[in-house]
């Protein structure tokens, strides 16, 4: 007995995306793209405006004014007392360092990984970490209380005999913020440079000056080339480490003390992870903005864009889970009582609710959204679920630090924080993030022009049989 | 003594100008006479360059190193000037001096390296300087000097080959 195969159900024509689906297979003459690129920048309505003023003046009363006033009277009208000395002014630093890592994550290690569809967005993200540094420096500032002081971090000698303690982990933090907030920005001006002198050839008046200013010269000789693409060479490799190193030294600024909560040897990847979690989440959410408001963005930041992000949401969301998993067994296997405490107190106290909202949010939410193809590529969907993943990431630093430190070894101390100055504090840091990146939409070529083309001029299609298939020649 | 001219020759992709540089090696151009500016980088091997030189990476070398001893100073070197004895562990201890050295090392590394970006391309230069803004549009620019006596000769060659344009450079504010 012959077996003949049976024929497929549906032609393969039907199965096959159009190659110009991909915007690296879709390419268009580069003044063209430089045109639409400028146009986009140019190109504001009145809400554009509207939301800028409402954001400034948000900004102007709860980051300027409500600062004011914490630094006239002191802590006191914060939340912040007896055990919990930390507050919401922590949670916030935590939660945009984590953002700041997806700009190098996306830039950098999908750089080194060669993954072609990071092109058009990694400049996108890089500007969340330099602008969500700013954020945690904000919130780290607050915190201070006499913030003028701030000086005494530094290895300075003085008259006063006082030196940096590089025993304690808020020292390692002070280094390695410092380190990565310099050194991301320096890797997101590099390849901003060419952009810069493309937006120089192309404008006129303050906007010639300003970009003159930045672009610094370059022309594009083949001397230039090698140098921009040398240094950035070395900073994705060398930011990816500095970029652990930061959010593990973050996670020592609790795991190194002795709290019960706290003291876990895992904190390290989990933070590291977190991170990303957070980060990549507030990418969608950014790629889904800009490509509803900027004028001709539909053509760079296509459904194959979002489908990256997604697939990177989730994987990160499952490490993520592995972790927190990893996290809340020991400890609650290990029955030590002060640790059995925390734990209970967090997922049966009177904030058990934040507890189930972070676990919807950052294991359910992804999970169920983001194992569709077609769901990932839908951009609201994927912005909706990004935006539920930051409030699970955000609650998660908020039942660690002010929830987590309310049971201490002492329980005379125990008592409920609640915030007060720290929430319009909080809106303030928020608000100025949104400014921050409005302003810089309007200024900066968010589109990394010259990436996109080169991706294009390396990406061609070959016909295999009676298939056009994607292929990609090594060009950098 | 014959007196050299630069020239601009301008050409819509990296095919023509990659033609253009063979002809221009043909008809006695020196290697070091040629310069390629482009709106992307483009590999020397595509246009028959030789590779471009950079002492980037030895700079940011270097940083890497000074940024160690910076490191190791302040985590080794100082603590003398002020000793806190914190929960048993000694004035300099050796597990979070790595966590120091590690930031002031990769500090010093990428610093480096966006100084030596900026020093080995002559960054920043507001002179006038011969280019062209078609150039940041996608076109391939080659800059090279030629006899004066021969200039015809040599834009009538590279027009053959596909050149948009081939005039004398002019150097103008960017």
């Amino acid at each position: 007995m012959t077996s003949i195969a049976k024929p497929f159900a549906r032609p393969h024509a039907e199965e096959h995306e159009d190659p110009r689906e991909h915007l690296m297979h879709d390419p268009l003459p580069r003044g063209q793209m430089n045109e639409m690129v400028m146009e986009a920048m140019h190109a504001t309505s009145w809400k554009f405006w509207a939301v800028t003023t409402f954001l400034t003046l948000l900004v102007i009363y709860c980051v300027g004014y409500e600062w004011y006033v914490l630094i006239m009277q002191g802590q006191g009208v914060a939340g912040v007392t007896r055990p919990d000395y930390w507050g919401v002014f922590l949670v916030n630093t935590v939660f945009w360092i984590g953002i700041s890592h997806a700009g190098t994550f996306i830039s950098a290690i999908l750089r080194v990984l060669k993954v072609e569809s990071r092109r058009p967005f990694t400049r996108a993200a890089e500007l969340m970490t330099t602008f969500g540094l700013i954020q945690a420096g904000f919130s780290i500032f607050m915190h201070m209380g006499r913030v003028w002081l701030s000086y005494w971090m530094l290895p300075i000698p003085n008259e006063r005999r006082l030196w940096p303690d590089f025993h304690s982990p808020l020292m390692w933090d002070l280094l390695a913020i410092t380190t990565y907030v310099l050194c991301s920005t320096m890797y997101l001006f590099l390849p901003l440079i060419p952009d810069l002198a493309m937006a120089r050839d192309r404008s006129t008046g303050w906007r010639k000056i300003f970009y003159r200013a930045l672009a610094l010269g370059f022309r594009g000789t083949e001397g230039e080339w090698k140098n921009l693409t040398t240094a950035m060479n070395i900073f994705a490799f060398a930011i990816i480490p500095v970029m652990f190193s930061v959010h593990t030294i973050v996670s020592w600024d609790f795991a190194m003390a002795t709290r019960p909560g706290w003291s876990s040897t895992v904190f390290g990847p989990y933070f590291v992870v977190g991170a990303l979690h957070s980060g990549m989440a507030a990418v969608a959410i950014v790629l889904f903005i800009l490509r509803s408001t900027m004028k001709h963005y539909k053509y760079f930041i296509r459904p194959e864009h979002f489908n990256t992000i997604g697939m990177l949401m989730l994987m990160v969301s499952m490490a993520w889970a592995y972790f927190y998993f990893n996290d809340y067994l020991v400890p609650w296997y290990g029955g030590d009582k002060w640790d059995k405490l925390v734990q209970e107190y967090t997922e049966k106290g009177p904030l058990a609710y934040l507890w189930f909202t972070m676990l919807i949010c950052n294991i359910a939410v992804p999970w169920l959204l983001l194992w569709n193809k077609k769901w990932r590529q839908t951009p609201w969907l994927l912005a909706i679920a990004g935006l539920l993943i930051n409030v699970g990431m955000w609650l998660e630093r908020y039942l660690i630090i002010p929830v987590g430190v309310t049971i201490t070894r002492n329980p005379f101390t125990w008592r409920q924080y609640y915030p007060r100055i720290e929430i319009p504090m909080t809106v303030g840091v928020f608000a100025f993030f949104l400014l921050l990146y409005m302003l810089a939409s309007r200024l900066i070529p968010l589109i990394p022009v010259w990436e996109v083309q080169e991706g294009q001029e390396s990406h061609t299609l070959r016909k295999i049989g009676k298939a056009s298939v994607p292929a990609i020649s090594e060009l950098e | 003594m014959t007196q050299s001219t630069l020239l601009l020759a301008v050409f819509k992709d990296i095919e023509p100008a990659a033609h253009g540089i063979e002809k221009l090696h043909e008809l006695g151009v020196q290697e070091s006479d040629i310069n390629v500016i482009s709106g992307i980088p483009v590999p020397g091997r595509f246009l028959g360059r030789p590779r471009a030189l950079t002492n980037v990476s030895r700079i940011a070398m270097s940083g890497a190193i000074l940024g160690m001893l910076f490191g190791i100073f302040l985590i080794y070197g100082t603590p003398y000037l002020y000793p806190l004895h914190v929960g048993g562990q000694p004035v300099f201890p050796i597990p979070m001096g790595w966590i120091v050295t590690f930031e002031m090392t990769m500090l010093g590394l990428m610093g480096f390296a966006f100084i030596a970006m900026f020093v080995d391309s002559g960054f920043p230069s507001y002179t006038p300087m011969e280019y062209v803004p078609e150039i940041s549009d996608g076109k391939i620019g080659v800059l090279f000097d030629c006899p004066g006596v021969d200039q015809k000769k040599f834009v009538d060659e590279l027009i053959k080959l596909g050149a948009e344009s081939v005039a004398p450079a002019e150097a103008r504010h960017l």
